[in-house]
């Protein structure tokens, strides 16, 4: 998985781009704690081109979410593929975390 | 840190008499399976979907119970999904559980104690001698049920293995149970395995009415 990171105001975006699974959600774990813990705590993931997520992929998202909440921010999911997104409804992810069809409906959420 | 299998036991041993509260046979075995599952899971060795569990690593984890099972994982050659892993390993349960007692034993969170009934038949108790254990796994449970706050992996994990063993009612106030029943619901969908366990269960109990109706002749 590639993981991009750029800021858009106070809002940090990370760009998530290939298979979020238990390869990879170590990384991304990672990456969002290091976000966390500089002080961003409003954190938008772009999702586009996110092609699959496992178990081990939506323990890290609840893991980053929490973060993000715990330390008074908030985490959200832009651009969501069908196949990610069937899994995440299917779970009741979408139920903990916000979802949006883009990043622009995403940011005025966060803003 | 102790297994979500240990967490279990703890939960439902009677803390004075060190019996375990009654619980469905198929509940418990398939809720143990599923509990060196979530380990594997959450030390980063296997990965899961809902079609197919995979290995992630096969290096060993230091823990003897979690890594029988790795192994055996390791070495099956078809790709199987979750559910039908829990039913394979249900019929290990009672290893896991003998594992699990001993290792809370070693710990300090159990005593155990060996008694002799009619001369011949022996019964063996583990009554809680640290309820500090106990009394953590608790509260970790209530401070996600009586909230809205996003919970942490673990907290879901152990809630799934709770409700499946049907002990929330017996844990905590029947009345406010029920009144968090759609977190309970919401909770016991997020995690993958955990989800699977009730599946695993219905398909258990459905081939042993299956036997009862039309047994072999």
């Amino acid at each position: 998985m590639n993981i991009e990171e750029r800021k858009d105001g106070e809002v940090a975006i990370v760009s998530l781009d290939g298979r979020l699974d238990g390869f990879t959600a170590p990384g991304f774990e990672k990456t969002v704690r290091a976000i966390v813990e500089r002080g961003d705590t409003r954190v938008l993931l772009e999702c586009e081109r996110m092609s699959y997520i496992s178990s081990a992929g939506l323990r890290a998202l609840l893991v980053g979410a929490r973060q993000c909440q715990q330390n008074g921010g908030k985490l959200v999911i832009a651009a969501l593929q069908p196949a990610c997104r069937s899994v995440m409804e299917a779970s009741g992810f979408l139920t903990i975390i916000d979802c949006h069809d883009d990043s622009q409906a995403a940011l005025a959420a966060l803003s | 840190m102790l297994t979500f299998a240990e967490e279990i036991l703890v939960l439902l041993l009677d803390d004075e008499d060190g019996v375990l509260l009654p619980v469905g046979k198929t509940a418990l075995d398939c809720a143990l399976a599923g509990s060196v599952l979530m380990d594997l899971a959450f030390a980063n060795r296997i990965d899961t979907d809902p079609e197919r569990l995979v290995v992630v690593s096969p290096e060993p984890t230091g823990n003897a119970s979690l890594d029988r099972v790795l192994k055996h994982i390791v070495d099956h050659e078809e790709v199987q999904d979750t559910k039908a892993w829990i039913e394979d390993l249900s019929s290990e349960a009672g290893t896991i559980q003998e594992h699990a007692l001993a290792s809370l034993v070693a710990h300090g969170v159990l005593e155990r104690q060996e008694e002799k009934f009619l001369w011949v038949f022996r019964s063996r108790r583990y009554p809680v001698i640290d309820g500090k254990v106990e009394q953590e796994a608790k509260k970790r449970i209530a401070d996600v049920l009586f909230s809205d706050e996003i919970p942490d992996p673990r907290d879901v994990a152990l809630i799934c293995l709770a409700d499946t063993c049907n002990i929330l009612q017996t844990v905590f106030d029947k009345k406010e149970i029920k009144r968090v029943a759609p977190r309970i619901e919401q909770l016991r969908r997020m995690d993958l395995i955990g989800s699977e366990v009730t599946g695993a269960i219905a398909d258990i109990e459905r081939s042993i009415m299956l036997a009862m109706a039309y047994p072999m002749r």
